[in-house]
Order: C-alpha cells, then sequence, then structure tokens
C-alpha cells in the first residue's frame, strides 16, 4: 500500500528531488502537498483501495505522512 | 522549425491560447493585455553585475522569454524576434526630489499600462527602481508566456548563486503539461470530459455575477493597492481559516472574505452570485520544471448572495462545492475544453468559453490567485536581502479587479488591481478595511 502512495504522490503531486530519501513518517504537507494535491490523493485513494474516505475527515493528521495515511485507508478497509 | 520569415521557437500549448484570449479581451477593452508582475522589495542595492549576468544567461537558457509572439496560419507561436532583444534589466532611478513610494507606484502602473503591439511586447522583462531607501525589483512579464507559478520559478533561478544547482531547472521533454495529462484519456474520454466541462460553465452563467463595480464608463487604466498584513494577523488568519475551511486551503477562506466585503460595500448591486475563476497547476508541487509556458486551468467559485451573508453557511459551501468539483473530476473537465479552443480565432474562443465579446456579460465577479508561501532563497537577490514581496496584474473590464495573495516572511500581502474609472482609490480603501475585518472576523 505504502508503495502505491509513494508512488502517486510523487509522480504525480509532489517533485521531490530523491524520493528514495523520502521516509514514509517524513511530512507530506511540509514537503508541498496542497489541498488540491489532498483532494486528488483521496480520490485515488479512494478508486485504488476501494474504501470511502469521508470529507470530515480530510485532516492534518490523517495526510501528514504515507504512514498515517495508510493507517487512514485501513480503519476503512476493515469496516 | 523555420518558416519563410519567421524562426519557430515553440507553439502556444492550450493553457498559454487560453490566457492569450485573455489578453485579446484585455485590449479589446482597452487596456494594455495580459501582464502580471511580481515585485520585490529589497533592503539595499544588489550586485547589479552579477544580476544582469544571471538575467543574460537565464535568457540564453530559455530564450521564448525573449521572443516575439505571432500568429501563422491558424495558431500561435514564439518566434525569434526580428529586433534586437531588449537590454537584460532596466535601471530606473528614483530623482532627488521625487517621493519614492509614489515614484515606485508610477513606475509599476506606467510599464503595466503600457500598450505595445503584441509581437513587440518582451514576454518577460526585468526592472530595477533605486532610490536613496527603497530599491525595488521586478519581473513583468505576458501572461501566454508564463503563469504566476513560473515566475516565482525564475525568481527561484535568479536567487540562485550555484551555477550547478541552477542547471536543475529546466523544461522536460514535453512541455505541455496540459497535452500531458489530456494524453493520459482516450477519445471517447476527452469527449466526456469535454461535454462535462462546458456543462459545468453552462451552469455557472444561468446565475447572474454580481461585479465589483458599476460599469458604466470605459475602462482607462489599470491601478493597484497593496495591504499587508502584519505576522500576528497573519497567523490569526491562518488560525481562522484551518477553522473555517480546514485543509481545503486558505484560499477558500480569502475567496470567501473577499465575497463578503464586496457585499458589504455594494450591498444594493444587480446580481445573484458572486463567481470567482482559480487557475490551478499543473506542475507538481516545488517542481523546478518547466519554467515558462502556462500549465494551468480554471475552476469557478460560485455562491448565491443569501448565503454570503452568512459567514458559516458561506464557507460550509465553498469547502463542499470545492470537494465535490475535485470529486466530479471537474478539475480536468476544462482541458478539453482549453484544447479546443485552441483552435478558434480569439474572438470566437471568448464567446464560446465565456460570456464575454460584447455581450454585456461576465461570468467573473472579480479574478483571484493566491500564490500562497513563497520561498524564496535566504541569501536574497544578488547579495540584497528581499524585504517584503507583492504582484500586480492585468484584468479584463468587467470585472475590472483582480485580488492577489501570497505569503512571504509570515506576512499575508494582499494585491487589489481595479481599473479606473469603474474602479477608485476611494472604493479600493474602503474594500481593504472591510476585507481586513472580515479576515480577522471583526477582531479589529
Amino acid at each position: 500500500m505504502n508503495k502505491k502512495l509513494r508512488d502517486f504522490i510523487f509522480r504525480e503531486l509532489v517533485f521531490v528531488a530523491e524520493p528514495e530519501r523520502f521516509s514514509d513518517d517524513d511530512d507530506l504537507l511540509q514537503a508541498g502537498l496542497d489541498s488540491m494535491g489532498i483532494m486528488r490523493l483521496v480520490m485515488f485513494i479512494e478508486q485504488e483501495f476501494g474504501v470511502t474516505l469521508p470529507d470530515a475527515e480530510i485532516e492534518p493528521d490523517n495526510v501528514r505522512c504515507v504512514n498515517t495515511l495508510a493507517q487512514w485507508i485501513s480503519r476503512h478497509q476493515s469496516e | 522549425m523555420s518558416t519563410s520569415r519567421h524562426t519557430i521557437l515553440e507553439k502556444l500549448n492550450p493553457a498559454d491560447v487560453f490566457t492569450l484570449a485573455m489578453d485579446e479581451e484585455i485590449r479589446r477593452d482597452g487596456l494594455a493585455g495580459n501582464f502580471g508582475c511580481f515585485a520585490l522589495e529589497l533592503d539595499g542595492l544588489p550586485d547589479i553585475a552579477t544580476l544582469t549576468v544571471r538575467i543574460d544567461e537565464f535568457r540564453r537558457r530559455f530564450p521564448v522569454t525573449q521572443a516575439s509572439l505571432r500568429r501563422i496560419g491558424r495558431h500561435f507561436y514564439w518566434c525569434k524576434p526580428d529586433a534586437e532583444p531588449a537590454p537584460p534589466l532596466f535601471h530606473h532611478r528614483c530623482p532627488g526630489h521625487r517621493d519614492e513610494a509614489e515614484f515606485r507606484q508610477e513606475t509599476i502602473t506606467r510599464l503595466m499600462n503600457q500598450k505595445l503591439a503584441r509581437e513587440r511586447v518582451t514576454p518577460v522583462e526585468f526592472h530595477l527602481l533605486t532610490g536613496s531607501r527603497q530599491t525595488t525589483f521586478f519581473i513583468r512579464w505576458l501572461h501566454p508566456c508564463c503563469d504566476a507559478r513560473g515566475v516565482d520559478l525564475i525568481l527561484k533561478y535568479l536567487g540562485t548563486n550555484q551555477a550547478e544547482e541552477r542547471l536543475k531547472f529546466g523544461l522536460p521533454a514535453d512541455s505541455s503539461l496540459v497535452r500531458q495529462q489530456l494524453d493520459k484519456y482516450r477519445w471517447w474520454q476527452k469527449i466526456a470530459l469535454f461535454w462535462k466541462g462546458k456543462g459545468y460553465v453552462e451552469q455557472l452563467d444561468k446565475q447572474e455575477s454580481i461585479q465589483p463595480f458599476a460599469a458604466n464608463q470605459p475602462a482607462q487604466r489599470l491601478n493597484y493597492r497593496i495591504q499587508r498584513l502584519s505576522e500576528a494577523q497573519t497567523a490569526r488568519v491562518a488560525e481562522l481559516a484551518g477553522q473555517r475551511v480546514g485543509l481545503t486551503g486558505t484560499s477558500l477562506y480569502y475567496l470567501g472574505c473577499l465575497m463578503r466585503a464586496l457585499e458589504k460595500m455594494r450591498p444594493n448591486s444587480a446580481g445573484e452570485a458572486y463567481c470567482a475563476p482559480y487557475a490551478f497547476n499543473l506542475r507538481r508541487q516545488r517542481a523546478l520544471a518547466p519554467m515558462t509556458g502556462n500549465h494551468i486551468s480554471a475552476l469557478f467559485a460560485q455562491v448565491p448572495r443569501a448565503i454570503v451573508n452568512d459567514r458559516q453557511a458561506l464557507f460550509a459551501h465553498l469547502k463542499q462545492q470545492y470537494a465535490q468539483v475535485i470529486r466530479r473530476r471537474l478539475d480536468y473537465a476544462f482541458l478539453p475544453l482549453m484544447w479546443a479552443g485552441s483552435w478558434l480565432s480569439l474572438e470566437r474562443y471568448g464567446k464560446t468559453l465565456r460570456l464575454s465579446y460584447g455581450s454585456g456579460k461576465e461570468r467573473s465577479s472579480f479574478w483571484f490567485s493566491d500564490i500562497g508561501r513563497l520561498d524564496l532563497p535566504e541569501h536574497g537577490l544578488a547579495g540584497a536581502d528581499i524585504s517584503a514581496v507583492f504582484q500586480v496584474c492585468q484584468v479584463t473590464a468587467p470585472p475590472g479587479f483582480a485580488f492577489l495573495s501570497c505569503i512571504y516572511r509570515n506576512r499575508l500581502t494582499l494585491s487589489y488591481n481595479f481599473v479606473e474609472p469603474l474602479g477608485t482609490p476611494e472604493h479600493i480603501e474602503r474594500l481593504q478595511s472591510l476585507m481586513l475585518a472580515e479576515l480577522l472576523e471583526g477582531a479589529e
């Protein structure tokens, strides 16, 4: 899951010179992920992982890094 | 590529043609054209020799910034100019007896209103204004050549001292991100997107947009005013924006506050809803390429008048509308429209995609751009510290008003661009005061 998220983020949303050095705990918002990027990421997650992420849950705690995104997805997958 | 008369450097991409259609419309309104300006207030004189060498290097690496815009057949192209290139840097010295702030305002306004035949405009021009107390470096660009994010990258380029770091800035193999995005769709998906985009703008046009000024006089010239908030005020605005619109961004907060401020300024104006276009960029965030060309598409925020009066409902509406627009993939739906538009004459483009060209109607209540937090080089520009930044842009009339925002060194800077005599400095003074109260929820 983390790899798919990383591939999408670095291919489509945020430019990072050396993505392999960007850890799954590094801050995506600091790296430049903006509101449009977050919404696109939510759309990608919903299509790719077959979950529905409520708009009300689009919060910094859920989208801060790849690991928090994965946890957010997992919570909805287990529902 | 070469034609019988002109050497072609690059064809305009569909987003470039979109901004060129705006240039055409601005010119038809009697104004100079689709100019933008990014101004840096410096704390002293930069090393002019270093700056000149760096601009020269930049121009050699990106020759389209000095090209001539020409129509060849059905399309527009950047061509090698016939004339000698403009000097790398225009130096304007404030006479000793002049007020320096007035001199700056006057010089920038004059250059933003400079009427030139399109093929004679230098797409990106660099200016330095000096006086005994104030120094301002500014870039004037023509919108079919660059968008604001691209000019932000030019500033980063000029402020990068290490030559090997500057080499990292470049153009991708396919310089049109619009085309790259469209290539991801099959032909029937493009047609479906086209109709979705067309339906989207037609839906918006069902409500008559409220205009900021009474349009009973012909446009004469662009003027601007800058409002800079303190660090404490900026932090408070960010906090309130977070509470009202959350992660969907401060841009929506500024939009909502501006709609409310305009409504308070002219509560009895005609119209049913405020409608604001906001361009978004197809570049990946923090990408160092491409530097030139427009890579934008447009979305709209539309709010019926009744909702504008209810602050809580307004932000809930804007937030929900924004999420829905992206969930319904309307963000990319404008791309096929821009592509199709690039095959039309500029006049027909305006008639088809906008409500302009003499129809007497205008979809936009104002133009809007939020470039967000600028991270210009810490060491400044050619040895001079950058103390503040602001932007200026031309706009069609109607609406005759464009609102631009950015944050630099933790201070929010708002730029109010208005076409005189439709808007006046008195209108803007009143609007600034209303806007500040809205941004701070009446705290001041």
